[in-house]
C-alpha cells in the first residue's frame, strides 16, 4: 500500500481507531438509510394510515410486527431512527418495540449469513430443512422473544416508556383533531420535501451521536480485551450462555456478521452461541445509546437485563427443542 | 429563523458534510480497503451514503430559508388560544415530568435570568434529571405572548418547545453547553481516527482477537478457504454437522467413483459416512462417530480433524497455484482449514508449500523455541471482526529474530501434527525471507 508508509505506526490506540472507523464505515450507510426513511415518514405518512392498516387487535398486530422484518429487512443501525418516527405516527408501542428487537434477526439477509456461517446449505432442502438448526433456532427465539417484549411493554403507557419529548408527540398527535393546530405538514409537496429532509438531517445526527459513544466505548472492548479469556468457562453452560451474551454486549457486531463470529467458537455449545447471536442484535453496547434516543432510561435499562435473563433461560431448551424436532432424518 | 436556530442549523449541515467527507475520503483514496470487503454491499454503501449524506447536507444548506412545512397552518396569532401552551406538547405549568422538554441531556436552565417567582407552580419533583436552569437566557416570565412567529417562540432557547409538532434533534433541543458537547461527540472521535488510524491492527489487536486460539476444524469459511475434491463434493453436505445426517439412501445415491477404500478410515480419524459403500455400515458409523452428530447442549472441545471426501494430488495441483520451484502457493487460511480434513492432510503433507503472510511469536507448544507462528487477518463484514487466521511455522532449531508483525515468504515443508485435540498444520521452514505487504493485507 502506497499510503502504508506515511501512516502512524499501529499502536494500542491505534487498533482502537481502527475499530472505531470500520464500524462506522459498516453501520452509517444503514442509520442513513433509516434516517432518509424516518424524515419521509415524518413528512409523508399520514398519521391516521397506521390506525387504519393495522389490526384493531394489539396482540395480533405485535405478532405481525414481529415478521415485517422479512418484508423490511433493517439490521439494528437503521430500525432505531425508523421505529422512532414510527412511534410518533401512532404506530403501537408494542408492535414497535417488537419490530425493533425482531428485524434485526428475522430478516432474509441474517437467515442467508447464519446459514452460511453455520454451514447449513449444503443438503439443505425441504426434506432436510431441519439441518439449519442454529438458523431455525435462531430466527424463531428472536421472533419469540421479541414478541413476549411487545407483549410486556402493551401493559405500559407511551408517557411511561419513551423519552419525554417523543410521548409527547403522541399526546399532540392525539391532541391535534380539537385543536386548530394543523401540525402535520399541510403544505405542498416541495414544503414536505423541505420537513422531511430536515427531520432526516436531525434523526442522523440524533442516532450518528449516540452510534458514536457506542461505537467508541465499543471499539475499546473490540480490540484490548483478550476474547480467547472466555474459552476458560466454555465447559460450564452456567457461565458459557452469560459470558458469550456479555461478548454479544461488547463486540457490537452487526447482525449480518455476527453469525461468523461465533461458528468458530467449538469450545461453546451450540446453545451459547445461540443466546449470543439472539441477544446481540437485540442488545450491545452502541444499541444501548442509541436505545437512549427513544426510551427513558430505566426502560433501556430494564430492556437490558430483562433481554439477557429471558434470553439465557430460553436459549438451552430452545436449542434441545428445534435439535429435537429436526433431528430425524 | 432566529439567529440561534440558523445557527444550529448550519451547525448541522457542517456535521453532515463531515461525516460525508470522511466516509468519501476513506472510499475514493482507497484506504477502505483495510476496513470493508472489496466485493459485496458494504464498500458500495460508504460511496452511496457519503454522497447521500452530501446531498443531504445541501439540500438542507440550500432550502434553509425555506418555511418548513411543518411550520405552516401554525397558528400563532396569539389570540386564539391563550398561551396555555398546553396543546404544543410543552406546558408552562412547569411539571417537567410531562412537559414536552428533552430531559436527559441536562439543560441547566438555571442562572438565567428566568424567572420561577410568577404565579405558576414549578413541581419538578417529576423528573429524574437534574433541572437546576442554570444559565441559558430563558425566560419563563411568561409575557413572550408578543414576541413569536411561526416557530420561532422565542423562548430564548428552543429545547422541547417543539412548535413544528415533531421533535426537534438534540442539538435544537438543548442549551449551548449541551450542544458543544454534542457537536464533540459527532465530531472529534470521528476526525480523530480518520486523521491517525494506521488502516492496520497492531500485535496486541491481533492477540486479543485470537491469534493463539486456533480451531483447525472450524467449518465457518471453510467454503472458501477449504480444499475440496469440488468435483464429487458438489451438493454433497460436507460440513461436520451435516455429515450424519445423510441418510442411507443418500450414500446409495452416490456414484460408485466416489469410494475409493483406500482413503478410508486412515489417520485415526472417523469413519467417513458419506463414503462408506454399503448404507447398513454408514448408517452404523454415522451414530458410532459421535463427533459427528449434532452438538447437544454439552460443550463440544475442538474436535479432531476428519474426512471431507476424496481428495487427491491431481485435486491439489488443479486447484492450487504452482511456483517455479513446484512450491503450491497456499494461503494462509487455506493451510489452515487444511488441520481439519484428513484426506487433504494425506496429500498435503511432505509437499513444498509457499506462503505470505505476517509473522509473530509462537506461544502454543514452543518450549524449545523452534517455531514461529505466521496469520493473515481474515474479515467478513468489517475489520472490526476480523479474526487472525493463523499456522506455526517450525525452523527445527533456534528460530530467527523477526521485528513482530514483518511480512514474510516462507517456503517450506508441510507437516501435520497431533498435539492436544487438534492436529496442527506446521510448515517446517526450508527458506523464510522478508518481503513487502501484499496490496490487499486482510483477507476477505
Amino acid at each position: 500500500m502506497i499510503f502504508l508508509a506515511d501512516l502512524p505506526a499501529p499502536s494500542r490506540m491505534g487498533d482502537i481507531l481502527m475499530a472505531f472507523l470500520s464500524i462506522v464505515f459498516e453501520g452509517a450507510p444503514y442509520i442513513l438509510i433509516g434516517t432518509v426513511f424516518s424524515g419521509i415518514i415524518d413528512a409523508f405518512l399520514p398519521a391516521k394510515l397506521l390506525d387504519r392498516v393495522l389490526p384493531k387487535s394489539k396482540v395480533l398486530a405485535t405478532l405481525i410486527a414481529g415478521f415485517l422484518g422479512l418484508v423490511f429487512p433493517v439490521c439494528e443501525c437503521a430500525v432505531v431512527p425508523v421505529i422512532r418516527r414510527l412511534v410518533q405516527k401512532g404506530l403501537p408501542l408494542s408492535c414497535a418495540v417488537t419490530y425493533m428487537l425482531s428485524a434485526p434477526i428475522m430478516n432474509p439477509i441474517v437467515a442467508i449469513s447464519t446459514l452460511t456461517a453455520f454451514k447449513e446449505f449444503q443438503g439443505l432442502s425441504w426434506a432436510t430443512a431441519g439441518n439449519a438448526t442454529m438458523t431455525i433456532a435462531r430466527l424463531s427465539l428472536g421472533y419469540l422473544v421479541a414478541v413476549i417484549v411487545g407483549l410486556v411493554v402493551m401493559r405500559f403507557k407511551p408517557g411511561q416508556v419513551l423519552r419525554a419529548s417523543i410521548a409527547n408527540k403522541i399526546a399532540n398527535a392525539a391532541a391535534e383533531d380539537d385543536h386548530g393546530h394543523v401540525h402535520a405538514p399541510a403544505a405542498g409537496f416541495n414544503g414536505k420535501l423541505v420537513h422531511a429532509m430536515r427531520s432526516s438531517m436531525r434523526d442522523f445526527l440524533d442516532t450518528a451521536m449516540y452510534f458514536a459513544i457506542g461505537v467508541a466505548i465499543t471499539s475499546v472492548f473490540n480490540t484490548q480485551i483478550n476474547q480467547g479469556l472466555l474459552n476458560t468457562v466454555a465447559g460450564n453452560d452456567w457461565l458459557a450462555i452469560p459470558s458469550l451474551m456479555g461478548l454479544a454486549i461488547v463486540l457490537s457486531l452487526c447482525s449480518t456478521s455476527d453469525a461468523f463470529i461465533a461458528a468458530p467458537m467449538t469450545a461453546f455449545s451450540m446453545a451459547a452461541k445461540l443466546a449470543f447471536l439472539v441477544f446481540g442484535p437485540m442488545m450491545d453496547i452502541k444499541l444501548l445509546f442509541m436505545y437512549s434516543s427513544v426510551f427513558q432510561r430505566k426502560v433501556v435499562v430494564s430492556l437490558l437485563i430483562g433481554l439477557f435473563i429471558l434470553i439465557g433461560l430460553l436459549s438451552g431448551p430452545w436449542m434441545n427443542l428445534v435439535q429435537h424436532l429436526y433431528i430425524k432424518p | 429563523m432566529s439567529g440561534t436556530r440558523t445557527l444550529v442549523h448550519l451547525l448541522s449541515v457542517a456535521m453532515l458534510f463531515l461525516w460525508a467527507g470522511v466516509l468519501l475520503y476513506f472510499y475514493s483514496s482507497g484506504r477502505l480497503i483495510n476496513y470493508l470487503p472489496p466485493d459485496g454491499i458494504f464498500r458500495p454503501m460508504v460511496l452511496v451514503s457519503g454522497i447521500g449524506l452530501a446531498v443531504l447536507g445541501l439540500f438542507n444548506l440550500l432550502t434553509m430559508g425555506a418555511e418548513d412545512a411543518g411550520c405552516e397552518g401554525h397558528d400563532h396569532s396569539h389570540d386564539d388560544h391563550d398561551h396555555d401552551h398546553k396543546d404544543c406538547g410543552h406546558d408552562h405549568a412547569h411539571k417537567h415530568g410531562d412537559c414536552g422538554h428533552d430531559h436527559s441531556h441536562d439543560h441547566a436552565h438555571g442562572a438565567c435570568g428566568h424567572d420561577h417567582g410568577k404565579e405558576h407552580s414549578h413541581e419538578h419533583g417529576t423528573c429524574d434529571h437534574d433541572h437546576d436552569h442554570k444559565d441559558c437566557g430563558h425566560d419563563h416570565a411568561h409575557d413572550h405572548a408578543k414576541k413569536e412567529g411561526c416557530c420561532g417562540h422565542d423562548h430564548g432557547h428552543h429545547h422541547a418547545h417543539s412548535h413544528e409538532g415533531h421533535a426537534h434533534g438534540i442539538l435544537d433541543e438543548s442549551s449551548w453547553p449541551g450542544r458543544i458537547a454534542v457537536l464533540l461527540i459527532l465530531a472529534a472521535p470521528l476526525s480523530w481516527a480518520a486523521l491517525s488510524t494506521p488502516d492496520r491492527y497492531s500485535a496486541n489487536a491481533i492477540v486479543n482477537k485470537g491469534l493463539y486460539d486456533p480451531n483447525y476444524t472450524d467449518t465457518s469459511r471453510a467454503e472458501q478457504f477449504s480444499l475440496q475434491n469440488k468435483v464429487k463434493n458438489v451438493g454433497q453436505p460436507v460440513a461436520a454437522t451435516t455429515a450424519a445426517k445423510v441418510t442411507p439412501d443418500k450414500v446409495a445415491d452416490q456414484p460408485p467413483a466416489m469410494v475409493s477404500p483406500q482413503t478410508l478410515g486412515t489417520a485415526g480419524a472417523p469413519a467417513n459416512p458419506a463414503n462408506t459403500p454399503p448404507p447398513g455400515v454408514a448408517a452404523a458409523s454415522a451414530a458410532a462417530a459421535e463427533t459427528n452428530t449434532p452438538p447437544k447442549n454439552i460443550p463440544a472441545p475442538a474436535q479432531a480433524s476428519k474426512s471431507y471426501g476424496t481428495f487427491t494430488l491431481e485435486d491439489l495441483k488443479k486447484q492450487v497455484p504452482q511456483s517455479k520451484e513446484g512450491n503450491f502457493i497456499l494461503e494462509v487460511p487455506e493451510l489452515y482449514y487444511t488441520g481439519g480434513d484428513v484426506e487433504v492432510q494425506k496429500v498435503l503433507t511432505g509437499q513444498m508449500v509457499e506462503t505470505v503472510a505476517q509473522i509473530l511469536p509462537e506461544k502454543v507448544n514452543n518450549a524449545d523455541g523452534h517455531r514461529l507462528r505466521i496469520f493473515r487477518m481474515l474479515v467478513q463484514c468489517c475489520a472490526a471482526d476480523a479474526r487472525p487466521y493463523s499456522v506455526p511455522v517450525d525452523f527445527g532449531k533456534k528460530a530467527p529474530d523477526f521485528k513482530d508483525m514483518t511480512w514474510v515468504k516462507v517456503v517450506g515443508k508441510m507437516g501435520y501434527k497431533k498435539e492436544g485435540t487438534q492436529t496442527v498444520p506446521i510448515i517446517e521452514v526450508s527458506k523464510v525471507e522478508e518481503t513487502t505487504a501484499p496490496d490487499n493485507a486482510m483477507i476477505y
